[in-house]
């Protein structure tokens, strides 16, 4: 065992000091996964800006103008839809980032800014867009913000708001008599500035640090989806599944080289005079290959998690998935790794085979995007299996036994590939 | 120590190794020499167990064939070729191999070695930048890693400098006196001259003769003592036409 390791080791941390081997792994995966989310997510919600439902259920101005500056807004694609239901089913299928409802009760807290009250605004958004939803929130309250002169400006809206102050005044049981009258009277002198005033300036801002800064009058409820199961929730759960398929195309490629890679720099020969079987050599290298895979999924997996907001369905099931998928293509690695007899075919035939399997295996085109001959061609690709067995747990969410295929399968190709290669040339001159 | 009997090996038409026969005793420095194509290379790799003869027999240490894998673990080879990883540091290619043999003492070893072949000051650089002479040393030092009873250097001193040369057959010498056998091939009459306690001289896969200096110069016509004279008497031997 000791023995073993030692080899696993060494291929490691050779693996880990070539730094094309760690581009082609690790870096280009993350790349390619992060690029086709971006890529895909951009074609579904139209481009940079943010796709966003706006429904209008308050007929206040305050509202109006909120929904004319949002549809005025460069980094906000707004559509109006007519009802929630519909903005969330917009959410929820992906066509829209967020929806914003400008809600009914927008008035009454219009009315009551100046007493306890604060204008909301509900935001319904997708968990994977996290992202975004701050942005969103961002926006809202600048956009409100930019309401009150108008607020203000309008006689029969200031008239409601200092009727609500002065009825709290009135019922306030903390105040006592002088303070309701001060209270009255800068209430009194407020209402002569405030129709003192010009007209209300549409594009003014609060200024930054100002009484907006500590005070609220503007309550964004932001309101997550449930998780969805069975369909992808973001363009990402594709996308790091195919970055997982590139990843172990770059591990399993590294890896086939190097029982040819030992030949010819002489070292096999060393490998070969140690007390050591051909068993011991195969499990050494294919143990540093099985790592290198797991390494890649958990790299990716962690990725999306945290940075794009992937929710994993069946975690315990997406472990095991990964588990069989490195060993698979651990087995795959030395069955090349067998077949080739010098680096030239390795990095050559064996790299190119890889390559042609990732592309029908789903590595590009996602497979329900393949047409049916390519769908056909794919069971022939073990990366197939590994894209199956790992979505499926990702955010599918299938049933148990519908993943007992795809495992056996990725199961049955390490063994294969572990018992194929340890009886090809390479390993059996290795004795 | 080590037996070959009626050692016979083909490659195709090609005969590289034809009835070859030779004994080395324990505690000695046998010097195998050939001209290029002699069959010596071929001769140390059935003598390892990394090729099988066609015919004959080899048998280490009295336990049977290097093949067995715990015969073949008294064994230590520095091939012609440097064999090493190069990204790795001289010390992590000492201490996998210290590993691979599963040696207990594995760090211990590895340190006293690096020690022995002067590396010590550069065990965490990587070999790759080291120059050909420090990468002889230490391909000589992956050898005896596990402390083999025979050691089989394969010119260990081709193209180093004369310090490196130096040190290496000093190496050598250590090697012999601490009661290691070594079987060493080399192209420097004067090296085979001043280190082997015996000599067999090898072509056309055939060994030609075998003994010791002074026994080989007095069948063969040369001087004893002198190195150009065991040149003489392997050109003698093998005649003057070129191989190559």
């Amino acid at each position: 065992m000791r023995s073993v390791l030692a080899i696993a080791r060494k291929d490691l941390r050779l693996m880990f000091r070539d730094k094309g081997d760690v581009f082609f792994t690790f870096v280009f995966p993350v790349l390619l996964a992060m690029l086709f989310g971006f890529v895909f997510r951009g074609a579904a919600t139209g481009g940079s800006r943010i796709a966003v439902a706006l429904v209008v259920e308050s007929d206040s101005r305050i509202a109006a103008g909120l929904a004319e500056d949002l549809a005025g807004d460069a980094s906000l694609d707004v559509r109006r839809v007519t009802t929630r239901e519909e903005a969330t089913d917009g959410v929820r299928d992906g066509t829209f980032t967020a929806a914003i409802i400008l809600p009914q009760s927008m008035q009454a807290g219009a009315d009551r800014l100046f007493s306890g009250g604060s204008i909301p605004i509900e935001a319904i958004i997708d968990p994977v867009r996290r992202a975004e939803a701050g942005l969103i929130q961002g926006k809202l309250n600048e956009l409100a913000f930019r309401q009150f002169p108008k607020l203000l400006a309008d006689d029969a809206q200031s008239k409601r708001m200092f009727q609500s102050m002065r009825e709290a005044i009135a019922a306030s049981k903390d105040m006592g008599a002088a303070q309701k009258l001060a209270a009255g009277a800068l209430i009194a002198t407020a209402e002569s500035f405030v129709k003192s005033m010009p007209g209300g300036d549409a594009g003014s801002k609060p200024a930054a640090g100002g009484a907006g800064a500590a005070w609220s009058p503007v309550q964004v409820r932001m309101q997550e989806l449930p998780p969805r199961t069975g369909v992808p929730r973001s363009s990402f759960d594709v996308s790091v599944p195919q970055g997982m398929v590139w990843g172990i195309a770059g591990c399993v490629g590294a890896f086939a080289a190097s029982v040819v890679t030992e030949r010819s720099r002489g070292t096999l020969v060393r490998l070969r005079l140690a007390p050591i079987t051909r068993a011991h050599l195969l499990a050494g290298k294919g143990l540093a290959c099985f790592v290198t895979a797991l390494l890649v999924e958990l790299l990716l997996i962690v990725l999306a998690v945290t940075l794009v907001g992937t929710r994993v369905a069946q975690p315990g099931m997406l472990a095991l998935a990964c588990v069989l998928s490195a060993f698979a293509f651990a087995g795959l690695a030395m069955l090349i790794a067998g077949f080739c007899r010098t680096e030239a075919e390795a990095n050559g035939a064996g790299r190119g085979a890889l390559l042609l399997l990732a592309l029908i295996g789903g590595g590009t085109i996602p497979l329900f995007f393949m047409p049916p001959i390519l769908q056909t061609l794919s069971y022939a690709s073990p990366f197939r299996w590994a894209v199956i067995a790992i979505e499926g747990p990702l955010w599918r969410d299938v049933a148990p036994a519908a993943q007992v295929t795809p495992l056996v399968v990725l199961a049955g190709l390490g063994f294969g590939g572990f018992a194929a290669g340890s009886r090809l040339g390479a390993f059996r001159d290795a004795r | 120590m080590l037996t070959l009997r009626d050692i016979r090996r083909s490659f195709g038409s090609t005969t590289a190794v034809d009835g070859l026969s030779l004994q080395v005793q324990a505690g000695e420095v046998f010097g195998l020499l050939g001209p290029n194509g002699a069959g010596k290379s071929t001769t140390i790799a059935i003598a390892t167990g990394l090729l099988r003869p066609d015919a004959g027999s080899v048998d280490l240490l009295g336990l049977g064939s290097p093949a067995d894998a715990e015969v073949r673990r008294h064994l230590g080879l520095a091939p012609q070729e440097i064999a090493l990883y190069g990204e790795l540091t001289a010390r992590e290619n000492l201490r996998f191999l210290a590993d691979l043999y599963g040696l207990a003492d594995a760090r211990s070893r590895v340190e006293g070695l690096l020690a022995m072949v002067e590396l010590d000051a550069r065990a965490d650089d990587r070999t790759e930048g080291f120059s050909g002479g420090m990468k002889r040393r230490l391909n000589l030092a992956a050898a005896l890693v596990h402390g083999p009873r025979l050691v089989m250097l394969d010119e260990p001193t081709a193209g180093v400098d004369p310090q490196s040369r130096n040190r290496i057959l000093e190496l050598v010498r250590t090697l012999a006196a601490g009661g290691t056998t070594v079987l060493y091939t080399t192209h420097y009459m004067e090296e085979a001259a001043k280190l082997c306690d015996r000599v067999g001289i090898i072509d056309h896969g055939r060994m030609l003769d075998v003994g010791t200096v002074p026994e080989l110069l007095a069948r063969h016509g040369g001087t004893a003592g002198e190195a150009s004279d065991l040149e003489s008497a392997f050109l003698a031997l093998t005649g003057r036409s070129l191989r190559e």
